[in-house]
């Protein structure tokens, strides 16, 4: 198909950035499957739940029943996310993320029922590093720098308020925790727009 | 210096082309949303997926979701490369002049 047509440079500058531009809807029609939206969906969980735990009281009941709302909240907001884009776009990819998600649920779950964390900081350092074990793997398992990168960063700050300000662990966990994953969720929307 | 590929080039097939080449690696877009995005008529859009998959630059899957048909539209490799390859083209062109 190679063609002797000569075209202007203003021409081509005009093609690239009409590439560009399509390059940019796409992205935000398909949401780079739904990567923000889960962010920002666990970044809220995060940011109420650990919230909850440090305003009632880690093992309060009411912390307990908001923790319980929130996490069946964000597991129907998640699957909603992803069968609206699974209409959009057929990925052997998103079946797999859905089911490597559901696996470490599973297999975090056993640990936390079998390992009995001896207080409520361990409890939450297991199911928040866990998470971000997560991110970090399904990162590596399809090349993305920057969800690896977000999952080492926010594994770093857990670790950071796990041992520096262990009293206000919870509170620590929902603005840094929380709060960085509603920025990263932010941060690629405003990206792509 | 990359190949200037005249069929691409024509701007409703580069933006398909466009729009294509940012899904990843074995993924398919559904034709709806395909021109919600490019903004286009089912016609156009039809039409000119016509000329890019008898190039063998994209693939048109037709399924049933449910009971509702739906068309899947993906890259080739072969498309990938004459996109980068014209996109280069365009580059070259820029440079020189």
């Amino acid at each position: 198909m190679e063609t002797q047509t000569r075209i202007t440079p203003e021409e081509a500058q005009q093609a690239l950035d009409l590439v560009a531009e399509t390059t940019r809807q796409m992205r935000r029609a398909l949401a780079h499957g739904g990567m923000p939206y889960f962010l920002l969906i666990w970044g809220f969980v995060w940011l109420l739940g650990f919230g909850s735990s440090h305003f009632f009281g880690a093992g309060s009941s009411t912390a307990g029943l908001i923790w319980a709302v929130l996490d069946v909240g964000g597991a129907v907001a998640s699957f909603a996310v992803g069968a609206h884009l699974g209409k959009k776009i057929r990925s052997p990819q998103g079946r797999r993320i859905g089911l490597y998600w559901l696996a470490l649920l599973f297999y975090g779950a056993l640990l936390i029922y079998f390992a009995h964390p001896q207080t409520s900081n361990q409890g939450a350092l297991l199911i928040s590093l866990l998470a971000m074990m997560g991110y970090v793997t399904s990162g590596l398992l399809y090349d993305s720098r920057f969800l690896t990168g977000l999952g080492l960063a926010v594994t770093a700050l857990i670790l950071v308020g796990y041992l520096a300000v262990p009293a206000v662990f919870n509170l620590w966990m929902a603005l840094w925790g929380g709060g960085s994953l509603i920025a990263a969720g932010v941060y690629i929307l405003r990206k792509w727009r | 210096m990359g190949a200037f590929n005249e069929l691409i080039h024509q701007p409703v097939r580069l933006q398909i082309m466009a729009a294509l080449n940012a899904l990843g690696a074995e993924e398919q877009v559904d034709f709806k949303t395909l021109r919600e995005t490019l903004g286009v008529t089912d016609g156009n859009l039809a039409t000119h997926l016509r000329k890019l998959e008898e190039a063998g630059y994209i693939t048109v899957h037709k399924t049933f979701v449910g009971r509702r048909p739906r068309t899947y539209v993906a890259i080739t490799p072969a498309g990938r490369l004459a996109f980068a390859d014209h996109l280069q083209a365009l580059r070259a062109i820029l440079d020189a002049g």
